[in-house]
């Protein structure tokens, strides 16, 4: 773990064993997860479906108990409960009484979170006009969309104004809007100097918003660090589109950038290092090509994550065989 | 520690989320219905007709609040966990005791407020019938009240662990064993066999004496009700209840919500 | 409210407007519902007529009716031990619903009935008195009725009608007159109880006149009870003393006979004919109350075996206990009265 004096979420060789049922062996779902979140970042807890995030944030949030190690939130063991004045949690796909208003709800929350009657009216109109449900706060929530629940997740989990949000996939199942506004939310809340811890399996999310990012793979942390350490200059690569380019010009680009070449119809599309895209571009454009588009591509994050994932698989894999030859 | 800040928003929520559901009303609009059919079912009797109303009319409250009590009850843990309205609940200050009590409390008060107007309607038929109405019917639908302090924490230790369904069966079980622990005590005392007596003494010491609540024939009679046959199951009840929903903390405490 | 959020969905064919189908389309809509509906129909006819066919009896009916034993009934009430009384009572009064009298097998199943209804709940009022009228019919359903009387003393001490009903019993089917006047006398020291009780007391105690007994415990019974058909089987017991006054008129008339002319009557209208007859007229053989329209045309008869006048309206003199021989008669002029014929007339014109 790494040695800070202002973290807010620190997890130590954290365990969980599951029985599924009666009589049947107990499964490990976490093997000793070890991580730490400091104090006004956005921390990205990736990994892919079945890893282990949301058992994790379960554990964090007392809805689990863990079978082993340790876990603390703002220097409290997560089995206490006063601590929870000073965080907030969306769960994943959230659900709340469908009888209730917008209004409501927040209400609802706010009273469990300890505002005083005061505070929530002032508070819960502030919130839902920030969440954008204004308009709807006297509706009942099971007219809502989707995206309209997730914002009133959003909503409850910043009611009490916490110092640090837990937010359990928060884009999942977002339309493109639904989704930017969900990532503005989040880096709203950085800016107010909140920390964020996010679960989630979307890379392009963490690459834009988070700080620092963890990968869990099968209940194992694979990578923890910042963004910026998966970034080396070296591996910011762009990918370029051309069309109208001369045939003869495609081989000499593949030659001299080195580049994965890809022709579609008419167009060829390369992946060269970020550096090297001006000078493509200019020897396409003398050539009479036409630019369609030029994507930066950050490969590090997805290449780790894919590196973490398919390593373990092997792993099961070599298990499994070896189990196979055991039993033969 | 329960903390009454904690517990009263969920358990004046429960009430809210009673209040707002379809299938009450119609429960209740069921009681009120047998209550006022009571009338025509006693007039099947060239006599005693005022006493077979409010027979029926006892009765047909005590089934309905114990039927509404399970109902709601069973589910009442349970349906949280299920459509995971607890997660973000229970990321809120308040422990799972507190939740837990505070279900319990609005379940109670639902159950109460249901019974608030079946009397309501007993009594107006009362009135219409001329059937005569006494301190006995009070203290009668008080002790079915504390009944149902007894029911509803039974519903709710059972839907703390475990389905609607079996919750369901066990609390309608123990309610019904209940009944009959007296006899079943009696049983064990005139058999003979030690070992069958100190069992029966045990299962009667176990379940809820439920009979000590019921006073209607008392009530309806105009028999006399001694102060004791009322303190005493009161201070039965809450103790019960408080024992019980204890022992749900403990569990429901230890669960994993998935 | 942003509305964006919810994707168009493809409208389903219920909600489709009616011109985006094909003519065909609708056709065999309409033809589906068609036939849906002809299938309702069938169905509700072969309820109906299959439901025809099974004969709306209760178990009663086919002889089946069961009365749970109380001692187990009393432990599986669940609370709800005053409904369940009441369910029973009011199939206690169906039991006895219609029929004027109650065979001694009917009367055992009410008997059993009460029972029940007494034990879930003994604070019940009339159900005592009611065994105590319907369970008449022998020696064993009076004292069946007796027992739930003694049930009921117990639990309304104050209630001084379940002791005369008591009294009542010992007497008028028992005759026990010491334990009669015993019930008759303590219910005269309750709240409520007519005056004339003590000297019903005395009466009893005397056994003497027990015809006029019987009358004052039936008027009595009479005037006591609001119930309608109670106060027909009361006023029936006192036609039936009528009847027996009566009768006893023309004993005496017949021994004037016999002293006169030194011989027995033939017929019991041998009273009033020949020279010098014993007796003008002879007094009506039923009761004076009887509306003319229900009428059964009887006659004085002279009942051979038992060497009696009796009316053919009853078929047997008026007693205060249990006759096997005159019981069992007496149901035979029952069934004769309903067959139309009167055997015994003829046998008694022999």
């Amino acid at each position: 773990m790494r040695e800070n004096g202002d973290a807010v979420v620190e997890v130590l060789d954290l365990i969980k064993d599951y029985r599924p049922g009666f009589g049947l062996r107990r499964k490990r779902i976490l093997h000793g997860v070890s991580f730490s979140v400091q104090r006004g970042e956005i921390y990205g807890f990736v990994g892919p479906n079945g890893a282990g995030k949301t058992t994790t944030l379960k554990a964090l949030m007392g809805l689990i108990q863990a079978s082993g190690g340790q876990a603390r939130i703002l220097g409290c063991d997560v089995s206490e409960n006063d601590f929870r004045e000073h965080i907030g949690f969306l769960p994943e796909n959230p659900y709340f009484y469908g009888y209730l208003t917008a209004r409501e709800i927040l209400d609802f929350y706010a009273r469990l979170s300890g505002l005083d009657g005061q505070r929530r009216c002032r508070r819960v109109p502030e919130l839902l006009e920030w969440v954008g449900l204004g308009e709807a706060s006297e509706s009942r929530l099971r007219t809502f969309s989707k995206g309209m629940l997730q914002r009133v997740g959003i909503a409850q989990a910043l009611v009490h104004d916490p110092e640090v949000v837990f937010l359990d996939e928060p884009m999942s199942g977002l339309d493109p809007i639904g989704r930017k506004e969900i990532r503005d939310v989040i880096l709203r809340l950085k800016s107010e100097g909140k920390t964020v811890f996010m679960n989630t399996h979307i890379l392009s999310d963490v690459e834009t918003i988070c700080d620092r990012v963890a990968i869990i793979v099968e209940g194992r942390i694979r990578y923890e660090g910042r963004i910026e350490d998966f970034l080396h200059e070296d591996d910011l690569m762009s990918d370029v589109v051309l069309s109208y380019l001369p045939p003869e010009l495609g081989e000499i680009l593949e030659a001299k950038f080195g580049a994965r070449v890809r022709g579609v119809g008419g167009r060829i599309e390369l992946r060269v290092r970020e550096k090297q895209v001006s000078q493509l571009l200019r020897l396409g454009l003398e050539a009479g090509a036409e630019v369609v588009s030029v994507t930066p591509h950050r490969v590090s994050l997805e290449k780790i994550f894919l590196e973490a994932v398919s390593t373990s698989s092997s792993h099961l894999i070599r298990n499994e065989s070896a189990r196979k030859g055991e039993r033969s | 520690m329960i903390r009454m800040r904690h517990v009263w928003p969920i358990a004046t929520n429960t009430v809210r989320e009673a209040i707002r559901n379809k299938v009450l009303y119609a429960l209740l609009f069921f009681a009120v219905g047998v209550i006022g059919v009571a009338v025509v079912i006693a007039s099947l009797s060239y006599v005693e007709g005022q006493r077979i109303i409010q027979d029926i009319g006892l009765a047909s409250i005590r089934l309905f609040s114990l039927g509404i009590a399970v109902f709601v009850g069973v589910g009442l843990i349970h349906g949280e966990v299920e459509r995971r309205t607890i997660y973000t609940i229970l990321s809120k200050p308040l422990s799972r005791s507190e939740f837990l009590v505070g279900k319990y409390l609005g379940l109670l008060m639902t159950v109460w407020l249901q019974l608030a107007c079946m009397m309501i309607a007993f009594v107006a038929v009362s009135l219409a019938t001329g059937a005569p109405l006494s301190g006995g019917h009070v203290a009668a639908l008080g002790l079915l009240g504390m009944e149902l302090v007894v029911i509803v924490a039974l519903a709710t230790f059972f839907s703390a662990f475990t389905s609607p369904l079996l919750a369901s069966l066990f609390t309608l079980g123990i309610w019904g064993a209940g009944h009959l622990s007296r006899d079943l005590y009696a049983l064990g005392q005139q058999s003979g066999n030690e070992s069958f007596a100190g069992a029966s003494t045990w299962m009667y010491r176990l379940l809820p004496d439920l009979e000590a609540f019921n006073v209607s024939v008392q009530a309806v009679h105009g028999l006399p009700i001694a102060t004791s046959e009322l303190t005493l199951p009161i201070l039965y009840a809450v103790g019960y209840a408080v024992a019980l929903l204890i022992a749900a903390g403990w569990i429901f405490q230890g669960r994993d919500l998935k | 409210m942003r509305n964006d959020l919810k994707p168009n969905q493809p409208l389903s064919e219920a909600q489709r407007p009616d011109d985006f189908r094909s003519r065909k389309a609708i056709r065999r809509a309409w033809r589906r519902r068609g036939l849906a509906g002809l299938a309702f129909c069938c169905a509700l006819a072969l309820v109906g007529v299959v439901q025809a066919q099974i004969p709306p009896l209760t178990r009663a009916d086919r002889g089946e009716a069961f009365v749970p034993d109380p001692s187990i009934i009393e432990r599986i009430t669940l609370g709800f031990d005053a409904v369940l009384s009441d369910y029973y009572w009011l199939v206690a009064i169906q039991a006895v619903g219609g029929s004027a009298a109650v065979d001694a097998n009917a009367g055992g199943h009410v008997g059993q009935l009460i029972d029940v209804v007494t034990t879930l709940n003994p604070w019940v009022g009339h159900p005592y008195r009611f065994a105590a009228v319907w369970l008449t019919e022998s020696e064993e359903n009076v004292r069946t009725a007796n027992r739930l009387l003694e049930r009921g003393i117990n639990h309304h001490p104050e209630e001084w009608r379940n002791r005369f009903y008591l009294g009542f019993n010992l007497f008028y089917y028992l005759m026990e007159y010491e334990s009669a006047a015993e019930q008759i006398q303590a219910a005269s020291g309750l709240p409520g109880a007519p005056a004339y009780l003590p000297r019903l007391v005395a009466r009893l105690r005397s056994e003497t006149a027990e015809i006029d007994v019987a009358e004052a415990f039936l008027i009595e019974l009479v005037q006591g009870t609001d119930d309608p058909v109670l106060q027909e089987g009361y006023r029936a017991g006192l036609d039936e003393i009528e009847i027996e006054r009566k009768a006893r008129f023309l004993d005496e008339a017949r021994k004037i006979y016999r002293d006169r002319r030194g011989q027995d009557i033939a017929t019991v209208e041998s009273l009033r004919e020949g020279p010098n007859p014993v007796l003008v007229g002879l007094p009506s053989p039923e009761p004076d109350s009887l509306p003319v329209a229900l009428s059964r045309q009887s006659r004085w008869l002279l009942d051979d075996e038992q060497d009696e006048i009796v009316s053919s309206f009853y078929g047997s003199r008026y007693r205060l206990h249990f006759d096997a021989v005159s019981r069992a008669k007496a149901n035979g002029w029952a069934a004769a009265r309903q067959e139309g014929t009167l055997h015994a007339e003829e046998r008694g014109s022999l």
